[in-house]
């Protein structure tokens, strides 16, 4: 079902005839799913719906005046960059606009003080490449190369080599987005001047609106543009080698390497992160689940399954391998002084150190997320938890035990810990469990896995980064703050009243809950019987 | 009972269902359509060589128009609609599924982390037109016409020998058969001389397909099976029937047909072909490293090289397949996944490195990254616009590069490039055949 007639023809205008679809199989072409990230999950069945129809702006000029329009005809619409984010990014009302930003292709560098700027459209790797030839790197998020840099950091952006400088959020300098109304909000020091170079602007910090801990999922306008942070890297451009699917960056050797170290037990690894980061070593840290390693050895889906059903809970347990990577990036001989400082803390720890290639396959340039779908065909991370180590580290063994009691519909994964590592230079534990299922499956075990790791949450006072528009309102807002999901609801009162931007985001998670049965059992809290958005919105 | 049995057996209710490598049966192809992930690796060139801001994208349908519903992910989520019964055949849902040169880089970028077969099923999607009597489009039509009933995709009924100049010899029986095709025999005349005076200059005696007709490609690439499949039968049986061993192509297109697609049609591999088939490129590279080719003449040329999707991408080896699809979407028995890794890419360039004051310049879009000029398996004669677009913007990229000319390994990528470049621009364009013919001493070419 398309958008109004009229909506749709002043859009046309806007944009002209080859920027908006409002044809079938176009609209076919933008639907959720069925696979990708988190699809495949009840959420997906139940809360999204085809677009209605889709435009392609490219300018900030023409998606202020979309948006007026939506406002004025009632459209409701959903800001879309690369797709890659699964249900969530897509509509979740009949006859919603799609306004894709992937032309949204302008990108700045300067090089001197070490910032980019980006509109939407712009992916990590394009990035990355550039910085690299400016001697800078860009933090490619877990996401994926292929991510939009400003979806991605309104959201989430973790990676390895958020080592240095982990909160992702730190990364936005000044911003520029427009508004449910239509209005450019600036912010940063783009909020006095022209000048994007640093988040903090006059007044209030309202980077805030955006995201906490993670994103609002584009439920309170578009970012049309963003500067980000870079950090200095080394001077040689890391060369690409090989054909697909073997392809890597040729790392210079003198200048940055992945050390790989055998450690004898877990506190051991913790105790790694934390006395490397004391010590300023290194541009990454990580432990990684088993499986990743799997995944890399195998030839193919069947290759992955051979090697991996191999492994028992006593082989996981034992796996204590701790990644880390070298970067010298003032001199060979700073590289060359911190391997030695590297090799004093481990030989001190216990680590053996094995042998690597002198190249990286996937996080500096390529992040190939999308390689976690190898191994059943779904997948989503289920959490993010930032801490003290060892709080994280706890955090993540109470996951191992929950998700064992959902295994099936779960992959069996013999209680592999996940994904592990430093950041803030040793200040912080950053841990992300993963899950992967096979959506041909009976998948409500998965929709419950996810509601249970926010009550497992809760019960044990920890601390998480899947709350917002990720979970249940209803069920984590009285709990954390305690009132933390009045806050958020004020706030899109304020900025979007009509909720023309994404409904019912952010009380989607709420709205999935209360339309799905098998979700009854798991729902131990009190929601209210009528969901606190506007009623044009609901499902009737 | 093998480990991945007990444990599905134990604990996970997946039922097993039929999985063959048919283009003939969309339904092959659900799961593939169902776990496309939207990553876009079939849109980006692979990341480690992402340039930058410029010559970013591989994909020349997507590249041309921007909807997702033009590229591959797009696709793929219209084809489970089509499967389903959800979705009506329309003018502009023939403009998605033909709109599209079919020149794998979807399919190696897939296959890069995710083993979908997302050529396949693109392939299958125009096959699923022809079935459902949609497809394919009036051009395409035409051309199907034509080679059935003159053996040509022009309908032309002149010898398909008239290329042939009294300096070439040609054998009544040899152990090698050329096989020239219809672009080459008919219109692209000196790129079937330049590889026939090869051969003869690197000692290899060959002689022509009795009765030679079209590859089929044309009518293979838009989903009509059953012709196809006719003219795979006759050209496969007149090989055969010459006793020769290996057949030498020297068009992209006639490579990817004999050696993949034949096989594909025929449900066999191509190991049982019972003839070898190569490019004139690797018959070159053959005659070179056997000393039969000399290639010491100077060649003072800056050249940049555009790997054709069919001796790139596209040739990998065809094995029939048929198994079961269970747990977490294993198969069995075990496929080796077609990822284009036989691809012509490093022979090409130790020939051309090899040739004396030749200075190969590489475009940032190279071997399986190589953006299609979007001339073959049939675009141009129905989206003549997507043809022009995409060898518009990669003849940009070539002459970005400081060369001189362009070389390519397959004449219709030379027609394109040449249908576009503005006669006053001095930039070449030229078939690697000429190339190497020059090298080894003749002039063969207009470079």
């Amino acid at each position: 079902m398309s958008i109004q007639k009229d909506a749709y023809e002043i859009i046309r205008t806007i944009v002209g005839d080859s920027n908006i679809t409002d044809d079938p199989a176009d609209c076919i072409g933008y639907r959720s799913g069925p696979g990708g990230y988190e699809n495949g999950t009840g959420y997906d069945r139940v809360m999204t719906k085809l677009p209605g129809a889709i435009v392609m702006p490219d300018t900030t000029e023409q998606i202020q005046q979309i948006m007026k329009v939506c406002a004025r005809y009632g459209v409701p619409y959903v800001p879309y960059s690369t797709g890659f984010y699964g249900p969530r990014s897509h509509p979740h009302v009949d006859s919603a606009l799609i306004i894709d930003l992937k032309r949204m292709r302008g990108f700045e560098i300067d090089a001197k003080h070490y910032y980019i700027v980006v509109e939407p459209g712009v992916i990590y790797s394009q990035i990355q490449q550039i910085c690299m030839e400016h001697g800078a790197y860009v933090v490619v998020g877990g996401g994926g190369a292929q991510t939009s840099a400003v979806a991605n950091l309104l959201n989430d952006g973790w990676s390895p080599l958020s080592y240095r400088i982990g909160l992702p959020q730190r990364r936005i300098l000044g911003l520029e987005m427009v508004m449910p109304d239509g209005e450019i909000l600036r912010m940063g020091s783009l909020s006095d001047g022209e000048d994007p170079f640093w988040g903090e602007g006059i007044g209030p910090d309202l980077r805030g609106i955006l995201r906490g801990y993670t994103g609002l999922l584009g439920c309170l306008g578009i970012c049309t543009k963003m500067a980000i942070k870079t950090l200095p890297f080394q001077p040689v451009t890391p060369e690409p080698q090989g054909i697909s699917p073997d392809t890597s960056l040729k790392l210079p050797e003198k200048r940055v390497k992945w050390l790989n170290f055998t450690m004898p037990d877990l506190e051991s690894i913790q105790k790694a992160h934390i006395e490397l980061g004391n010590a300023e070593v290194g541009g990454a840290i990580t432990k990684v689940p088993l499986f990743w390693r799997a995944i890399a050895k195998a030839e193919d889906k069947e290759d992955f399954w051979r090697i991996w059903l191999k492994e028992t809970e006593e082989s996981v347990k034992n796996f204590c391998i701790v990644r880390i990577m070298l970067i010298g990036y003032t001199s060979e001989e700073q590289f060359d002084y911190d391997y030695r400082v590297l090799s004093d803390i481990m030989e001190e720890l216990g680590g053996i150190e094995r042998r690597t290639k002198p190249s990286d396959e996937s996080w500096f340039k390529n992040a190939d997320s999308a390689g976690m779908w190898l191994m059943t065909g779904s997948y989503v991370s289920v959490d993010y938890i930032m801490d003290s180590y060892t709080q994280a580290f706890k955090q993540g063994v109470s996951y191992m035990e929950l998700k064992d009691r959902y295994t099936p519909p779960l992959m069996p994964d013999f209680k592999d810990l996940g994904w592990f590592q430093g950041c803030e230079m040793g200040h912080l534990g950053y841990f992300e469990f993963l899950m992967y299922w096979d959506q041909r499956e009976d998948t409500s075990g998965v929709d419950q896995f996810y509601v249970e790791t926010s009550k497992m949450n809760i019960e044990n006072g920890y601390y998480t980064s899947l709350l917002s528009a990720h979970q249940p309102m209803m069920l984590t807002g009285p709990k954390y703050g305690p009132n933390y999901h009045e806050w958020i609801l004020k706030l899109k009162e304020e900025f979007d009243p009509e909720w023309m931007c994404h409904p019912p985001v952010p009380l989607a998670h709420d709205e999935f809950v209360r339309r799905s049965p098998w979700m009854k059992e798991v729902c131990t809290w009190d929601p209210p019987e009528d969901l606190p958005y506007p009623e044009r919105w609901k499902d009737k | 009972m093998s480990v991945i049995d007990k444990i599905h057996q134990d604990r996970f209710d997946t039922p097993k269902t039929p999985f063959a490598l048919d283009i003939e049966d969309l339904s092959n192809f659900e799961y593939d359509m169902q776990h496309c992930i939207k990553c876009k690796g079939c849109y980006w060139v692979d990341h480690t060589y992402m340039p930058g801001m410029e010559n970013a994208v591989r994909c020349p349908s997507n590249l041309w128009k921007e909807f997702d519903s033009y590229g591959a992910f797009g696709k793929m989520r219209i084809g489970l609609h089509l499967l389903n019964g959800e979705l009506e055949w329309s003018d502009h849902l023939l403009e998605l599924i033909y709109a599209d040169p079919l020149c794998g880089a979807c399919d190696v970028g897939c296959k890069r982390n995710l083993d979908l077969e997302t050529g396949l099923t693109l392939e299958a999607l125009r096959v699923k037109a022809v079935q459902d009597g949609a497809g394919p489009m009036p051009g395409q039509k035409k051309v199907i016409a034509n080679i059935r009933e003159t053996g040509n995709i022009y309908g032309a009924s002149a010898s398909r020998h008239s290329w042939m100049t009294e300096e070439i010899r040609v054998a009544e029986k040899a152990d090698t058969v050329y096989f020239p095709g219809c672009l080459s025999s008919y219109q692209k005349k000196e790129l079937a001389q330049s590889t026939a005076m090869l051969l003869n200059r690197s000692g290899i005696d060959f002689m022509l397909l009795p009765e030679e007709s079209c590859c089929g490609n044309v009518a293979f690439s838009v989903g009509d099976i059953a012709a196809a499949r006719e003219i795979a039968m006759k050209n496969v049986e007149k090989m055969r029937n010459t006793g020769a061993k290996t057949l030498v192509v020297s068009c992209a297109e006639c490579y990817r047909m004999w050696k993949v697609d034949y096989p594909k049609l025929l449900k066999i591999r191509t190991a049982d072909l019972g003839f070898e088939v190569k490019h004139i490129i690797e018959a070159a590279h053959d005659a070179w490293q056997e000393g039969k080719l000399s290639l010491r003449n100077p060649v003072n040329l800056q050249i940049t090289y555009h790997d054709s999707c069919g001796v790139s991408r596209l040739c990998d080896d065809w094995e029939p397949y048929e198994g079961e699809r269970g747990w977490m979407g294993t198969i069995e028995p075990g496929l080796t996944r077609r990822r284009g890794r036989q691809g012509l890419y490093q022979i090409t360039r130790e020939l051309l490195e090899n040739i004396p004051g030749l200075e190969l310049k590489e475009m940032q879009r190279t071997r399986e990254n190589a953006l299609c000029c979007a001339g073959g398996r049939g675009t141009s004669f129905d989206f003549p616009e997507l043809s022009a677009f995409s060898a518009t913007e990669r003849l940009r990229e070539a002459e970005s590069t400081g060369a001189e000319v362009l070389v390519t390994a397959c004449p219709w990528c030379v027609s394109n490039f040449d249908s576009v470049k503005p006669e006053e621009d001095p930039f070449e364009i030229a078939d690697i055949a000429q190339i190497l013919l020059k090298a080894a001493g003749q002039e063969g070419g207009t470079v």
